[in-house]
């Protein structure tokens, strides 16, 4: 980087349309960024106070000044907007809006040259990407702290330091962060970061709008953690957040319903780049049976994402119509019919399992393969049962009800649906097994993981079909076996995967290797805890202890004790990852730029990748796991090969 | 602006990054459009079905919709119905004509189709206000408002794109061959009029 000529608060990328204010401190006040964000904010909830207020006025309502209805507005609307606004996130659009020319994109807001710009609306999508991880590794820190504080209260029978409100709220806000700011948003981020260079993409195709995306998430994430500020505590009905129970519940609720809003248009928007990302900007020869299977992991999450996020958004809108407006969409009182809430939140919060689960399935492919030698058994198939997944995943919502009191007759074909989910997901783990047949294994950090990934994901998928099973449904419903099965999958699955693919890629992120020994220590502490936390919890769970309850029967008492060590073990090696991480990511050895010798094209640019990306875009002309195949290439890197010859001639 | 783009790029072989390569026909602008639009459906697909629940899956649902004394108004809407789905012919007129480069009647168009979007918002906001029953009468006003307010609302970011194209507009942009910025919230004005002529026929005539 040729920087030295110029001043040094040039260094700092602005995007293209922004001229910088004159002055240090003008700048820092009025120019986009976080201290604009703030201030901007600040004026826009005055404004909407004020909104609220005056229209109250006007029709002549009686309390002026009803918090229940100005918090959401004021709040949860137009602050968010207003400190959008004010990090800069809508600069172009306003610049276009106000009808000045469109000025040809000089591509001033990519690449990140210090620490601050990742603290700026940044328009590359590897910004992005890191963005997204430092922010859900963030989030996934405080969603696990608040499980170790509830694994605590947990440890012995009997009320000990907290009080059941709190307890719920704990409960709630753990499952809502680790869901909707850790996992769909962390597979987000390593699909923004690899996606565009496994397709031989400069960037994604909106990356305005992908800079927009990203910027939702914290918003979401901070009403999340606001509400444990409001009175009468936190949400606490459960992630699940079921009306009728939920419209009877204090402020707090209110924040989960537009939280929820903030991260699932976030979700649609960068699922939506996605799609017209991988549709329109592959590379030469890079046919869709070309594409690398995390690929066709997340055009599949992101079709999931597009078509199920909004049922969410209806529901958490007619629940907070109900509570604000008093409408009566679930409650029987008003004529509302209670058990419409469930059919509409499952019918995406099924499919989101699969959002949380497919792009996992993407990166433990690219690992095994290239930690194995092998060309991924069964390509084709691989690709094909993750679209059987996507049609499966949308008749499947109403094995969640099998208890709730719904229509008898729809159970017998939820469960078929359900149990035919087992036949793809069936094919993708016996293909990687065959992969992993005869090859030369490493066993690096991130292969660790995904066989880890593989074992425990086998364990939470069996019990996956014991549950969608009616009869055994009915009788493990809302017990311990639930959290262990939720865990098994999410944690066991979805974790694992993310951490693989984060060990994976650091090297490609940051140009710098991690420790191996200290990877390796990470993995093996988090395994043997993992499942120290959460195989007794299928016990305690058919031997009938209840879960989201604070109290418990003496006879649980000892195995809970264990369960709570186990989850602090758990915690604790978190701390292994964190520091291997950031002790790394300052000085740890460079990275080449093909560690793992993989094939696929973000492995032919350098460590990190140059700031768009490739020179030229490459030639794709093969598949992209011929491991071990003779003479077999997956793409020609055109301005290399054209760099020698101009070297040779 | 020069010396800071070269400081971007390191080197000075590079002005910027190599073109995409376009690995489909379809324009990435128009399928981000359709694809949010069908975001959009389902959106509107859970309001229906919230109101599927409430009407016919319900058991204790009324037999009469709405239940007496409430009534919906059939033939105002029905006008404001056919004042929308008339802005829908204005828009592509106004389309056709920046297309074959007319500027004047793409003008023309553009105003009228904003001024008849703004007609349909401000009808429904007055039938609000006399429909004679508010959103704690029962679960028939629920949906009612729910359908048409989210509606209405669809056509308020309508409208907002509407004024951007006719700012645009007026300052001289679009031609014949540049007129994305026209096309794109057309689709979605267009969008907005279907969708509307399923929420009337579902909350007002079923």
């Amino acid at each position: 980087m040729t920087t030295t000529q110029h001043e040094p608060e040039q260094v700092e990328a602005y995007p293209e349309h922004f001229e910088p204010p004159h002055g240090p401190t003008w700048r820092l006040i009025f120019g986009p960024g976080l201290v604009r964000g703030v201030w901007v904010a600040g004026l826009f909830f005055v404004l909407g106070m004020l909104l609220v207020a005056g229209l109250r006025f006007w029709w002549g309502w009686d309390p002026v000044w009803l918090w229940d209805v100005i918090l959401p507005i004021a709040g949860m609307v137009t602050a968010p907007i207003g400190f959008l606004g004010g990090i800069g996130a809508f600069d172009y659009w306003l610049h276009y809006i106000s009808g000045r020319p469109t000025r040809p994109e000089d591509h001033s807001g990519h690449g990140a040259r210090t620490w601050k710009d990742y603290f700026r609306v940044n328009t590359d999508h590897k910004v992005i990407g890191i963005q997204y991880l430092v922010t859900t590794f963030t989030f996934f820190t405080i969603g696990g702290l608040m499980a170790m504080f509830f694994r605590a209260e947990l440890a012995q029978p009997g009320l000990q330091f907290l009080d059941s409100q709190t307890f719920n709220g704990l409960v709630s806000a753990h499952a809502t962060l680790m869901i909707f700011l850790f996992i769909i948003p962390a597979f987000a981020g390593i699909a923004n970061f690899v996606v565009p260079l496994m397709l031989g993409a400069p960037d994604m195709a909106f990356p305005r709008l992908n800079a927009l995306s990203y910027w939702l998430l914290p918003i979401a994430g901070v009403l999340f953690l606001a509400s444990f500020l409001a009175p009468g505590g936190s949400f606490a009905t459960g992630w699940t957040g079921y009306a009728p129970l939920a419209e009877g519940q204090p402020l707090g609720q209110t924040f989960f319903n537009m939280g929820v809003q903030w991260a699932g248009a976030s979700s649609v928007m960068t699922a939506l780049n996605f799609l017209v990302t991988i549709i329109t900007m592959r590379a030469p020869g890079m046919t869709f049976w070309r594409m690398p299977l995390l690929v066709w992991a997340n055009f599949t999450t992101s079709l999931l994402v597009v078509i199920a996020t909004p049922f969410i958004a209806g529901s958490q809108f007619f629940v907070m119509f109900d509570r604000i407006m008093h409408t009566s969409f679930f409650t029987p009182e008003g004529g509302g019919y209670a058990l419409g809430y469930q059919h509409i939140f499952w019918f995406y919060s099924h499919p989101a399992v699969y959002i949380m689960m497919l792009p996992g399935f993407g990166i433990v492919s690219e690992v095994i393969s290239a930690n194995a030698r092998k060309p991924i058994f069964g390509y084709r198939l691989m690709a094909l049962s993750l679209v059987g997944i996507l049609f499966l995943g949308f008749s499947v919502w109403a094995h969640h009800m099998f208890v709730a009191g719904m229509a008898d007759w729809l159970r017998v074909p939820m469960m078929i649906t359900t149990l035919l989910i087992a036949i793809p997901t069936g094919i993708k783990v016996f293909s990687w097994i065959a992969t992993l047949w005869r090859g030369r294994i490493h066993l690096t950090t991130p292969m660790l993981f995904a066989l880890g990934f593989v074992t425990m994901f086998v364990i939470g998928g069996l019990s996956g079909i014991y549950l969608g099973s009616v009869p055994i449904d009915i009788a493990a419903s809302d017990t311990y076996f639930i959290v262990a099965h939720i865990h098994y999958v999410l944690f066991g699955g979805s974790v694992f995967t993310i951490f693989a693919g984060v060990y994976f890629w650091f090297p490609k992120m940051t140009g710098r290797m991690y420790d191996e020994r200290l990877g390796k220590l990470h993995f093996w502490l988090t395994f043997v805890s993992f499942n120290a936390t959460f195989f007794p919890m299928h016990y305690i769970g058919l031997r009938g202890m209840p879960r989201r309850v604070f109290d418990y029967d003496e006879a649980f008492g000892d195995l809970n004790f264990v369960i709570t060590i186990a989850s602090f073990v758990l915690g604790a090696s978190f701390v292994v990852f964190v520091y291997n991480v950031v002790q790394s990511w300052v000085r740890g050895p460079v990275a080449d730029a093909n560690p793992w010798r993989a094939h696929s094209l973000e492995w032919q640019v350098s460590s990190p990748p140059p700031i768009f990306n490739f020179d030229e875009i490459p030639q794709v002309v093969g598949g992209p796991y011929e491991y071990g195949v003779p003479g077999a290439r997956h793409a020609v890197m055109r301005s290399g090969e054209a760099a020698r010859e101009v070297q040779h001639a | 602006m020069t010396s800071h783009a070269e400081a971007v790029h390191g080197g000075h072989e590079h002005h910027g990054p190599p073109p995409a390569h376009k690995s489909s026909r379809v324009d990435a602008r128009v399928l981000g459009m359709l694809l949010f639009i069908g975001s959009e459906i389902m959106l509107f697909g859970s309001f229906f079905t919230v109101y599927f629940f409430v009407r016919v899956v319900n058991p204790d649902a009324p037999s009469e919709w709405p239940p007496p004394p409430y009534e919906f108004p059939v033939f105002v809407a029905g006008i404001n119905t056919a004042i929308l789905v008339t802005s829908s012919f204005t828009m592509h007129w106004a389309l056709q004509s920046i297309k074959r480069g007319q500027r004047s009647a793409f003008l023309a168009g553009m105003v009228i189709t904003f001024v008849m979007g703004l007609a349909f918002l401000l009808t429904q906001v007055i039938e609000y206000l006399h429909v004679g029953f508010n959103t704690g009468d029962g679960a028939f006003a629920s949906v009612f408002f729910g359908l048409t307010g989210l509606h209405g609302a669809h056509v308020a970011v309508g409208l907002t794109l509407l004024g951007m194209v006719i700012i645009r507009g007026f300052r001289g942009h679009f031609s014949p061959e540049h007129h994305h910025g026209v096309e794109l919230p057309g689709i979605y004005w267009h969008f907005v009029d279907i969708m509307w002529i399923v929420v009337y026929s579902t909350v007002y005539l079923l």
